[in-house]
C-alpha cells in the first residue's frame, strides 16, 4: 500500500511539473507586450524598452521560467511588474475568499442534495421522486449567473432584505460578512445541488440493489430505514468522488458568481490580471487553481488506496 | 454494529466542523478588508469602475490612477475649475516674461507633503526635471518637452524657462505631469504615494477599494469628509445595485445610462449630469484604403445620424458637438451643421469615388459605450452601402496593440479622454488616425506661441480645417453622470480634469 | 435491448433538440425581421402581433435574434463536442488497447487537462486569441477531451475481453482494424451519451463566457450575449432577459434529457438516472 501511495505522490509531482510548463508556455503566447501596455498611449519605443528591462520580460524565456519556477517551491510567486507588489500575500488572501465561498456553497449543496437525492431514489416510482428529478433537470439547465441576477433583483433590490453585492472580511464585521454571503452561496449551491442530486440518486439506487440491503429489508426494515442504517455509507463513496471533482471546478466556476456579486476571490483576480496582461499574476493564479485541483485528486487517490483499491477502479468511472 | 457506525459518523461530523471553523478563522484574519456601510458624516464610499493596477502614474498609463490620486493625494502648481479655467493651487500667482517663454511661480507658504517634508521651490525643480528624466515612463511626459530649465529664485519662487512660447504648457501643468513630488517620497510610488494633497492613502485592499484619509496637517481648507473609500466594481450594474442597497454613497462617472431612471424618480437620490473631456470618436485610418480618400470619410459623416446614435446607445445623454473639441475647451464651437445626417449625399459621394458595396472591418474595443455605438453605426452604414464587419478587440491590451500601435485597422470607435487632445490626435501624422497635418501644423504652432485671444481664434481655425477633412466622426461628448445620495453636496458635475476631486464633497 | 419503447425523457429530449435544430435551420431561410437591423424608434417594445417576442434596446426583433441565436448555440455545441470526440475517442481507445505505459501517460495527461476547467481555458484562450466564438469552442472542446478519453478507455477495456475481440486478436488482425471493426461500434452508445451531456455543458459554458464578455462578440446574437446585453433592462424591460434565458435553459434541458433517455435505452442496467 505504501508503494501505491508513493506512486500517487510521484505522479502528483510529475503532473505539477508538467502543469507549470504548460501554464508558463500558454502565458507567453499572449499577444500584447506587457511593457507596451504599461507605457500606454503615446509611448516612445525607448520608454517601452525601459519598462521591458525593468519587468525582466526582455530576458530569454528559459531564464524567466526558471526564475518563476524556483520561487514557486518557496511559495514565492515574485513581484508583479504591473502592480509592483508581492503576489503571494494577495493570492493567499484571495484563496481564502474563494475557499470560503466554495466550501459553504458545497456544504449547502450537499445538505440539499443528499436528502433530496436519497428520497428521489427511494421513491423513484412515485410522484415525489419524479418531482425531485424534474427539479434537478431544471436546476442544471439554469446558468448560475442567471440565478444570481434573479436573486439580486428580488431579494436585494425589490425586497431589500440583503445587500446586493460586495464583500466584508469576517473579522471586520461578521454580520456584514454573513449577509453578503447568503445570495452568492445560494446562487452557487443551487446549480451544484441540482448536479449532485443526480449523482446521489444514482448512487443510492445502485446500493439499493445490493444484497445486504435486500437482507435488511427482508428482516422487516422499511426501504428508507434499511438504507439509512446500512446503505448510505456505501453510497457515499461515489458521491464523495464527484464532490471532490466538483469542488475544484467550482473554484474557477465561481468566477462568474464573483463577477455578479463583486466578490474579490481568485476568479476576479484572474480576470483583472488577464485584462491588465499581468502575466506573472495570471500564471500564479492559474497555477494555484491547477495545484488545488491536483491536490484534491491526490487526496482522493490516496484515500481510495487506503480504503480499498477495488473501489478506486470502480469510482473512476463516476468521475 | 449500528452504534459503532453512528459514533464514527459523529466523529467525522465533528472533524468536518472543526475544519470549517478553522477555515473561517483563517479568513477572519485577513480575507478582504472592506468596511461596512457608513452612516456617519465623516465617511463616504464612492463607487467607480476600473481599478488602478498600481498608484504610480509616472510609469503606468491609464485614467484610473490620476482619477484617484490627482487633486486628492497629489497637487500641481495650478488646477482647473469646473468651467475649465486655470486657477492657482500650490502657486498663489504666476507671471510670464521673456516673450512668454518664462513662467515665474510664487508658491504657497506652509504646504507640506504627507511624509512631513515641507514643500518649496526645490521640489518644483525636482518634480519638473524628473518628468524629463528616464524615471518617468508615462507617454504623457512629452508634455514637458518644451521645458528648457527650472531656476529656483527663493524657497517660494521658481522660474520655468521654455524653449518656445506655449499657451498649452501651463494647461499641461494642471494635469498629472504637473504633480508635485518630494525627493524623499518617490521610492515606492506604486504603493506609497506621497503628495501635498488634502488626503493621504490609508489602505488599499486590492480588488476592492482604495481608502483615503484626510490629512490634519493639510495646508489648505480641510476637506469635507474625513474617510473616503473608493470602491471598484467590475461593471455599472453592480455599482447601481450597491447604491440601491446602501453600500455606496456616490456613483461617479456612471457607465449605464439606462439605469438612471429608477434613481431620477426617487427623492433619496440625486442624479448629476455634467460634461467631460471625453470625445466618443469614430476613427478612420486616414492612411489606408478606403478611408485615405477624404470623400469616403465625408460619406461616413453624412451617413451617420449622430443624434440617433447618442439617443439609442447612451439614452440621449451626452452633447452633440460635430467636432473633436469638448464644450469646456476655450476653442470650442458648435460644428453640428457641417455634416448633417444625409444618407443620399453619402451615397452620392461614394458613387463619385466609384466605390460600391464597400466592405470594411470595424474594430470595436470591448467597452460598453463602444459596443452600444458600434451596432447602430454598423446598421446606419449599411443603409448607404457600406458593409462594416464588427471585430471585437479586447480593451486595452488588444486594441492598443492592433489599432493604436500597429495601425492595423480601417475603422474603430474610442472614447478619447485625455484633456485638450486635439493636437495630440491630429497634429501628428504618425498617430494611429494618420491625419495629414500639413494644413494645420504651422497655424497650430503660431497659435500656441501667441497671446490667449489669438490662441483661441487660431485654434478655432485649426478645428474647422480638421473637421472639413473629416479624419474622424465625433459622435458625441461623453456625459459625466454621477448618482449620489440626496444628502451629498460639493460633487463636481463636470469632469474637466482627470481627477475626481474629493475635497469639496460633504454631507449636508 | 429489453425496453424498446422510448422513455418519456428520450422523447422530450429529442423533441426539444429537434425544435432547436429546426429554429436554427429556419433562420437560414426565414426570420420575421433582419436580426441585425437597428430600429431606434421601435426600441424596447413588448410582444405584439408584429414582434412576437418584442424588441430589444436597439429596436431589433427578439424572435429573429432568438432564431439566429439557435444557430450559434448549435454551432458551439457541435464544434466543441466534435473537437472532444475527435481527440478524446482515439486517445481513449488507444490507451485501452495498448495498456501499460501508453495508458498511464495518456490518462495522466487527461488528468492534467482535467485540472484546466473549460472556463479557465476559455479565459486564457480569450486572452491569447481574443474573445470569439472560435476561442470559446476550442476551449470548451479541449476541456471536454478528458471526459471522452475516459469513457472511450473504460468502454475499450470492457470490449477487449469480449470473445470476438479475443478472437480477432488471436487472428492477428491489425490494431486499427480491431479498433474500427470491433471496439468503436461497441462503445458508440456510451460516446453518444457523453456527447449529449457535453453538448449541454457547452451551451452553459458559452452562456457564461458571453456573460463575462469572453464569448461570442457583437453583433452576432448568441443567447448568452443577449442575456448579457439585457442586464441594464432587468428592472425596466424583463422580456429582453426572459427569452434568451428560457432558450438556454430549454436547450440544456433538451440535451440532458436526450442523454438520460439514451442511457436508459442503451444501457438498462445503468438506466437509473446516473448523471
Amino acid at each position: 500500500m505504501l508503494v501505491r501511495i508513493a506512486g500517487n505522490l510521484a505522479r502528483f509531482v510529475l503532473s505539477l511539473l508538467a502543469a507549470t510548463l504548460a501554464v508558463f508556455a500558454l502565458m507567453r503566447v499572449l499577444p500584447g507586450d506587457p511593457a507596451a501596455i504599461a507605457a500606454g498611449e503615446n509611448a516612445t519605443p525607448e520608454v517601452v524598452a525601459g519598462l521591458a528591462r525593468q519587468f525582466g520580460t526582455d530576458r530569454p524565456l528559459p531564464v524567466q521560467y526558471w526564475d518563476w519556477f524556483s520561487g514557486l517551491w518557496r511559495g514565492d510567486f515574485g513581484i508583479s511588474y504591473v502592480t509592483r507588489t508581492d503576489i503571494s500575500p494577495l493570492v493567499a488572501d484571495k484563496v481564502q475568499v474563494s475557499l470560503i465561498l466554495v466550501t459553504l456553497a458545497m456544504a449547502l449543496a450537499l445538505a440539499i442534495a443528499v436528502p433530496a437525492g436519497t428520497i428521489a431514489a427511494v421513491r423513484h416510482h412515485k410522484p415525489s421522486g419524479a418531482v425531485i428529478s424534474a427539479a434537478s433537470q431544471l436546476g442544471i439547465a439554469i446558468p448560475g449567473f442567471l440565478l444570481g441576477i434573479v436573486l439580486v433583483s428580488f431579494f436585494a433590490l425589490r425586497l431589500g432584505w440583503l445587500p446586493a453585492n460586495g464583500w466584508v472580511a469576517p473579522g471586520v464585521d461578521f454580520a456584514g460578512f454573513a449577509s453578503r454571503l447568503v445570495l452568492p452561496v445560494i446562487a452557487l449551491a443551487g446549480v451544484q445541488s441540482a448536479i449532485l442530486v443526480r449523482y446521489v440518486r444514482s448512487a443510492v439506487l445502485e446500493v439499493m440493489h445490493e444484497d445486504y440491503l435486500r437482507t435488511a429489508r427482508a428482516k422487516g426494515l422499511s426501504p428508507l430505514g434499511a438504507l439509512v442504517r446500512h446503505g448510505l455509507r456505501n453510497a457515499a463513496i461515489p458521491v464523495l468522488t464527484v464532490t471532490s471533482v466538483q469542488f475544484s471546478a467550482l473554484i474557477i466556476g465561481a468566477v462568474v458568481i464573483e463577477r455578479v456579486f463583486v466578490i474579490p476571490g481568485l476568479g476576479s483576480m484572474l480576470l483583472s490580471a488577464v485584462a491588465n496582461r499581468d502575466l506573472l499574476t495570471v500564471q500564479s493564479v492559474v497555477m494555484v487553481l491547477v495545484a488545488l485541483t491536483l491536490v484534491v485528486n491526490l487526496l482522493v487517490d490516496v484515500l481510495y488506496t487506503i480504503v480499498d483499491p477495488r473501489i478506486r477502479a470502480a469510482a473512476q468511472g463516476a468521475r | 454494529m449500528q452504534a459503532i457506525l453512528t459514533a464514527r459518523r459523529g466523529r467525522r461530523g465533528a472533524r468536518l466542523a472543526a475544519v470549517l471553523a478553522a477555515l473561517l478563522m483563517l479568513a477572519a484574519c485577513s480575507a478582504g478588508s472592506t468596511g461596512g456601510a457608513p452612516a456617519d458624516k465623516d465617511k463616504l464610499v464612492v463607487a467607480l469602475t476600473g481599478e488602478p493596477v498600481n498608484l504610480d502614474f509616472t510609469t503606468t498609463a491609464g485614467a484610473a490612477i490620476p482619477q484617484a490620486m490627482m487633486a486628492n493625494v497629489y497637487e500641481g502648481l495650478v488646477t482647473l475649475d469646473q468651467t475649465g479655467a486655470i486657477r492657482p493651487l500650490l502657486a498663489t500667482k504666476w507671471e510670464t516674461s521673456n516673450a512668454n517663454k518664462s513662467y515665474t511661480f510664487t508658491l504657497v507658504e506652509g504646504a507640506t507633503f504627507s511624509n512631513g517634508a515641507a514643500f518649496d521651490a526645490e521640489d518644483v525643480k525636482f518634480s519638473i526635471e524628473r518628468v524629463k528624466s528616464a524615471a518617468w515612463l508615462n507617454g504623457l511626459k512629452s508634455k514637458m518637452d518644451d521645458v528648457q530649465d527650472v531656476v529656483v529664485n527663493s524657497p517660494n519662487s521658481v522660474t520655468v524657462n521654455l524653449a518656445r512660447p506655449s499657451q498649452a504648457w501651463l494647461y499641461s501643468m494642471t494635469t498629472l505631469v504637473g504633480a508635485m513630488f518630494d525627493p524623499s517620497g518617490v521610492d515606492d510610488l506604486a504603493n506609497n504615494p506621497v503628495g501635498t494633497g488634502p488626503y493621504k492613502l490609508a489602505s488599499w485592499a486590492r480588488g476592492e477599494s482604495i481608502n483615503l484619509e484626510a490629512r490634519p496637517d493639510y495646508w489648505g481648507a480641510a476637506p469635507g469628509i474625513k474617510d473616503v473609500s473608493l470602491r471598484y466594481f467590475a461593471d455599472a450594474i453592480a455599482t447601481t445595485n450597491a447604491l440601491s442597497s446602501g453600500d455606496v454613497d456616490v456613483i461617479y462617472n456612471m457607465q449605464a445610462p439606462e439605469l438612471l431612471s429608477s434613481f431620477e424618480s426617487n427623492p433619496a437620490y440625486q442624479v448629476i449630469e455634467g460634461t467631460s473631456n471625453g470625445e466618443v470618436i469614430l476613427s478612420m485610418n486616414n492612411k489606408a484604403k478606403p478611408f485615405n480618400d477624404k470623400r469616403v470619410r465625408q460619406a461616413v459623416l453624412y451617413a451617420i445620424d449622430r443624434k440617433a446614435v447618442r439617443d439609442t446607445a447612451w439614452n440621449g445623454l451626452g452633447t452633440l458637438v460635430g467636432g473633436p473639441v469638448p464644450p469646456t475647451d476655450p476653442y470650442y464651437e458648435d460644428l453640428n451643421d457641417r455634416y448633417p445626417f444625409d444618407p443620399a449625399k453619402a451615397r452620392e459621394l461614394l458613387k463619385e469615388v466609384g466605390v460600391q458595396d464597400l466592405k470594411i472591418t470595424f474594430t470595436v474595443p470591448t467597452r460598453p459605450y463602444a459596443t452600444a455605438v458600434s451596432e447602430i453605426v454598423q446598421s446606419q452604414l449599411r443603409d448607404v452601402g457600406i458593409d462594416a464587419k464588427i471585430a471585437s478587440a479586447e480593451f486595452p491590451a488588444v486594441w492598443l496593440d492592433t489599432v493604436f500601435t500597429r495601425h492595423d485597422y480601417q475603422m474603430s470607435v474610442i472614447l478619447a479622454v485625455e484633456a485638450r487632445d486635439l493636437l495630440t490626435m491630429f497634429n501628428n501624422p504618425n498617430y494611429y488616425i494618420g491625419y495629414d497635418n500639413s494644413k494645420i501644423k504651422d497655424e497650430a504652432a503660431a497659435a500656441d506661441a501667441s497671446d490667449e485671444a489669438t490662441y483661441v481664434e487660431g485654434m478655432k481655425n485649426v478645428v474647422r480645417t480638421i473637421v472639413e477633412d473629416a479624419p474622424v466622426d465625433t459622435l458625441f461628448i461623453f456625459p459625466n453622470i454621477s448618482v449620489a445620495k440626496a444628502g451629498i453636496t460639493g460633487l463636481g458635475a463636470n469632469s474637466v480634469t482627470e481627477a475626481l476631486n474629493l475635497a469639496p464633497i460633504a454631507w449636508s | 435491448m429489453k425496453n424498446a419503447r422510448p422513455t418519456p425523457a428520450l422523447l422530450a429530449g429529442a423533441a426539444i433538440v429537434a425544435l432547436i435544430a429546426a429554429a436554427a435551420l429556419l433562420s437560414f431561410v426565414y426570420t420575421p425581421f433582419d436580426p441585425l437591423q437597428v430600429n431606434a424608434p421601435a426600441r424596447l417594445q413588448s410582444p405584439s402581433l408584429q414582434h412576437w417576442l418584442g424588441t430589444d434596446n436597439l429596436g431589433r426583433d427578439l424572435l429573429s435574434r432568438i432564431l439566429v441565436g439557435a444557430r450559434i448555440t448549435l454551432l458551439v455545441g457541435v464544434v466543441s463536442v466534435g473537437i472532444a470526440v475527435l481527440i478524446g475517442t482515439p486517445v481513449g481507445i488507444w490507451a485501452g488497447m495498448k495498456r501499460g505505459a501508453v495508458e498511464e501517460i495518456t490518462m495522466r495527461g487527461a488528468d492534467i487537462l482535467l485540472a484546466f476547467p473549460a472556463l479557465l481555458l476559455a479565459i486564457m484562450f480569450a486572452a491569447i486569441y481574443g474573445a470569439s466564438t472560435v476561442s470559446a469552442m476550442a476551449a470548451i472542446g479541449l476541456a471536454s477531451v478528458p471526459g471522452f478519453a475516459r469513457v472511450a478507455r473504460a468502454g475499450t477495456l470492457q470490449v477487449m475481453n469480449a470473445e470476438y475481440v479475443l478472437a480477432a486478436r488471436a487472428a492477428a488482425q491489425r490494431p486499427v482494424r480491431i479498433a474500427a471493426r470491433h471496439v468503436l461500434p461497441n462503445i458508440t452508445g456510451m460516446l453518444l451519451i457523453q456527447c449529449s451531456v457535453t453538448f449541454a455543458l457547452a451551451v452553459l459554458a458559452e452562456a457564461a463566457l458571453s456573460f463575462l464578455g469572453l464569448g461570442t462578440p457583437p453583433p452576432v446574437p448568441s443567447w448568452g450575449r443577449m442575456l448579457q446585453e439585457s442586464q441594464q433592462y432587468w428592472g425596466s424591460f424583463p422580456a429582453m432577459a426572459i427569452w434568451p434565458g428560457l432558450a438556454i435553459a430549454l436547450a440544456v434541458m433538451g440535451f440532458n434529457l436526450l442523454g438520460d433517455g439514451l442511457r436508459d435505452r442503451l444501457d438498462p442496467k445503468l438506466g437509473r438516472g446516473k448523471a
